[in-house]
């Protein structure tokens, strides 16, 4: 018994552990509480040095990012299943795949900050503290929906998240004016700036680097190269697909983005550069998605079945950061199940609030598109038709 | 029948009291107020979808131009860029997506036909789409520009505005690009929200030097566009998104023109002129004949096309005939174009005024 056991600790020990961990030796190890890795060196574009090679992970963040992305994955999931439904309509766009940018990027940076980004937002709207249930009551266009049941997918906000935003490329100048607030304010914040690798060719973006650059603004740029703008890969669409060197006279990082730790680093990197004045930095997140551009989009028409099985096989950011806290004992595949089943659980719960809440009521038509007072009449479809506006 | 008269008009009265009989009987007189109120007023309870309802009415099939076939929007405007193609052999169509087809498939088949480098994509970059229109057009070649939706053309709006319709008049008519056709998705889709389903027609009729156009059918968008990019003017080409599909129609195969700036009466009426575009044309034809079957009334129907410069004569001289104009579109109501359709006509009608 004692002989068996050792060999068995042993094998724990020097972490080979490829099958599931029998009930036994659960109980007999115990979990690290932290474990050290090494990470992916960054490209660098005008910068000496870049973020470090290794970093700590523990336990206990390690779950959080876990349990995080697992969220933002199973929430995909659920407003793709709503969406076939005709729950949610509209357009819907989903960012499965691309869970590790999110929750890195949220682990880099303070919830003072800002971020803002385009419409693939879902991922973003949780990691800035919104509930699924606000989410997806919002996807359904409900009462209890985070823009009150009116903004839907792409028009999600939160305290410090600029959204969502429909218009491609539009939200680049935009976050430089948010990083123009918080240098005049003096709070040290960071905005981030995101936007795809199809927003890149935007004049708008440019125009955004240049005022940052020219004022010294801490914006990070954050380029989400997913490969494919809509339906147009990268190279069919960019003179330089080397987007963390496009911002010219601006520093670049080029970041892997499906591995959560590497993005953590980067954006913290990133984020101390900003807060020390030194001006904007361009991040590129090489990420994936796996469902199409848009739920109309069946997203096999420009890229091969077999491209979207190679990704998700090789680097899935939950599968990748599984595998490290499972291989590093910082946690047990039994705990993870437990987390999803804690999440499924969450999903379905906000799901069935999602489908159940009543619509806004019609008489909020016409609310806020003014501030105001007193409130105002806004004519509807016909003059019979009136809607009162307050705000 | 709520959600047909739920479309964006004014009734505008230019006869003094007097021959109103028509007139009282839709006021309402004998008829409940709820006639023609939406849903809305029966109280929030009713969680109705409050979208227009309309049905393409197809034009009978036209015998002028040869050999017809049945064709839906999409298939019609890829018919005349086909036409142009093969005309011109100067012409290029560009934009987002074109090359695989588009995104309402309005391109498809002619990267093949035509090769690379006169069927090309874009990057994401509107204001650049334009601006490189306006490029080629200047030094004479046809430019057939996409912007995907109408929603996006506004970084656009300072190339379109500034540089596109003022070059001839800048350059004292020796510079133009005229060879320049910007066609657009518009309108109302049902699911589009606030960035798939814009009508920006109004924007672009306060700027002279331009064409705006937007055609009501299949057989009307070919002829429409193969006379815009034909024009000598940079032109919009605003086409109606929900009509791709929906509208399904007898279009000739060979190319043939439809006159921009003349507008077409499409019902002949007496006693109220009703004027519309695009989609809403068919709204109002189904007004048309409501109006006519359940209230006697006889109504004028008027489908604009062109929106900028609009047919001015022929809306006058209808509401002179009638006396009374409606203008039904999508857009906002505030600066819409029903609001310089209803000042002109009245500013002309008041000479016609009985006394």
């Amino acid at each position: 018994m004692k002989k068996m056991l050792t060999a068995a600790v042993s094998r724990v020990l020097s972490g080979v552990t490829q099958k599931p961990a029998s009930r036994v030796l659960v109980a007999s190890c115990k979990y690290s509480n932290n474990a050290t890795f090494e990470i992916k060196k960054c490209d660098l574009y005008r910068l000496e040095e870049g973020p470090p090679v290794t970093t700590v992970l523990t336990r206990e963040d390690g779950l959080k990012y876990y349990k995080m992305m697992q969220t933002i994955r199973r929430m995909e999931l659920k407003a793709d299943q709503l969406y076939k439904q005709k729950f949610i309509r509209g357009f819907c766009h989903l960012c499965d795949g691309q869970e590790a940018c999110c929750v890195g990027l949220e682990a880099g940076i303070n919830p003072t900050d800002h971020v803002i980004t385009s419409y693939r937002a879902h991922g973003l709207c949780y990691t800035r503290g919104l509930t699924v249930r606000s989410i997806l009551s919002e996807l359904t266009g409900r009462r209890g929906g985070c823009a009150k049941g009116k903004g839907g997918s792409m028009h999600m906000y939160a305290k410090n998240f600029y959204g969502g935003n429909g218009i491609v490329g539009a939200q680049g100048p935009l976050g430089a004016g948010i990083a123009l607030a918080c240098k005049y304010k003096g709070n040290n914040e960071v905005c981030l700036t995101l936007y795809g690798d199809g927003a890149a060719n935007q004049g708008q973006i440019s125009e955004a680097y240049n005022m940052a650059a020219l004022w010294n603004l801490p914006c990070i740029f954050i380029c989400e190269n997913n490969r494919y703008g809509m339906g147009t890969s990268v190279e069919r669409a960019a003179a330089s697909t080397d987007y963390y060197k496009r911002g010219n006279f601006i520093p670049g990082l080029r970041v892997d983005g499906m591995d959560i730790l590497c993005v953590r680093e980067a954006t913290k990197f990133a984020a101390d550069y900003c807060r020390s004045g030194k001006g904007p930095m361009l991040m590129e997140l090489l990420t994936y998605r796996y469902h199409g551009h848009s739920m109309s989009d069946p997203g096999i028409s420009y890229r091969t079945r077999e491209e979207i099985q190679s990704v998700r096989s090789k680097s899935d950011p939950i599968m990748l950061l599984k595998d490290k806290m499972v291989n590093n004992k910082l946690a047990s595949v039994e705990e993870l199940k437990e987390i999803d089943a804690e999440v499924r659980k969450e999903i379905d719960d906000a799901a069935q609030f999602a489908m159940t809440d009543p619509e806004p009521p019609l008489e909020e038509l016409g609310h806020h598109i003014y501030s105001s007072n007193p409130p105002f009449d806004i004519r509807g479809a016909n003059q019979w038709i009136k809607f009162q506006s307050i705000s | 029948m709520a959600a047909v008269a739920a479309s964006a008009g004014w009734l505008l009265r230019l006869r003094a009291a007097g021959a109103d009989g028509p007139w009282r009987r839709l006021c309402g007189a004998g008829l409940p107020r709820g006639f023609l109120q939406s849903a809305s007023a029966y109280g929030a309870a009713a969680q109705r979808r409050q979208v227009a309802h309309f049905t393409f009415q197809p034009d009978p099939e036209p015998v002028e131009y040869g050999q017809t076939q049945k064709m839906n929007l999409f298939q019609a405007v890829t018919s005349a860029l086909d036409n142009s193609l093969a005309k011109d052999p100067t012409a290029v169509i560009f934009g987002e997506d074109v090359a695989f087809g588009g995104v309402f498939r309005c391109t498809v088949g002619l990267r093949d036909k035509y090769g690379k480098d006169r069927v090309f994509n874009t990057p994401l970059c509107e204001q650049g789409i334009v601006g490189f229109g306006i490029g080629i057009a200047v030094t004479g070649a046809t430019a057939i520009a996409e912007i995907q939706f109408a929603d996006y053309i506004f970084p656009a709006f300072d190339q379109i505005v500034n540089e596109a319709a003022k070059y001839r008049y800048r350059s004292g008519d020796l510079f133009n690009c005229g060879s320049l056709t910007i066609r657009s998705p518009w309108g109302c889709v049902g699911h589009g929200a606030l960035y798939h389903s814009q009508s920006p027609e109004a924007f672009f009729a306060h700027c002279p030097g331009i064409k705006v156009v937007v055609p009501r059918s299949p057989f009307q968008a070919k002829g429409l566009l193969l006379s815009c990019i034909e024009d000598k003017n940079p032109c919009i080409f605003f086409e109606p998104k929900i009509l791709y599909r929906a509208a399904v129609e007898q279009v000739p195969v060979e190319p043939y023109n439809i006159p921009l700036s003349q507008a077409e009466v499409i019902r002949e009426g007496s006693d109220v002129t009703l004027v519309a575009w695009g989609t809403q044309v068919h709204v109002i034809r189904e007004v048309a004949a409501m109006a006519q079957e359940k209230l006697g009334v006889s109504c004028e129907v008027i489908d604009l096309r062109t929106i900028l410069p609009w047919d001015v004569d022929t809306v006058c001289k209808s509401v002179i005939k009638t006396g009374r104009l409606l203008v039904s579109h999508e857009a906002p109501l505030t600066g819409g174009f029903a609001s310089e359709i209803s000042s002109t006509v009245q500013m002309k009608g008041l000479k016609h005024k009985e006394v």
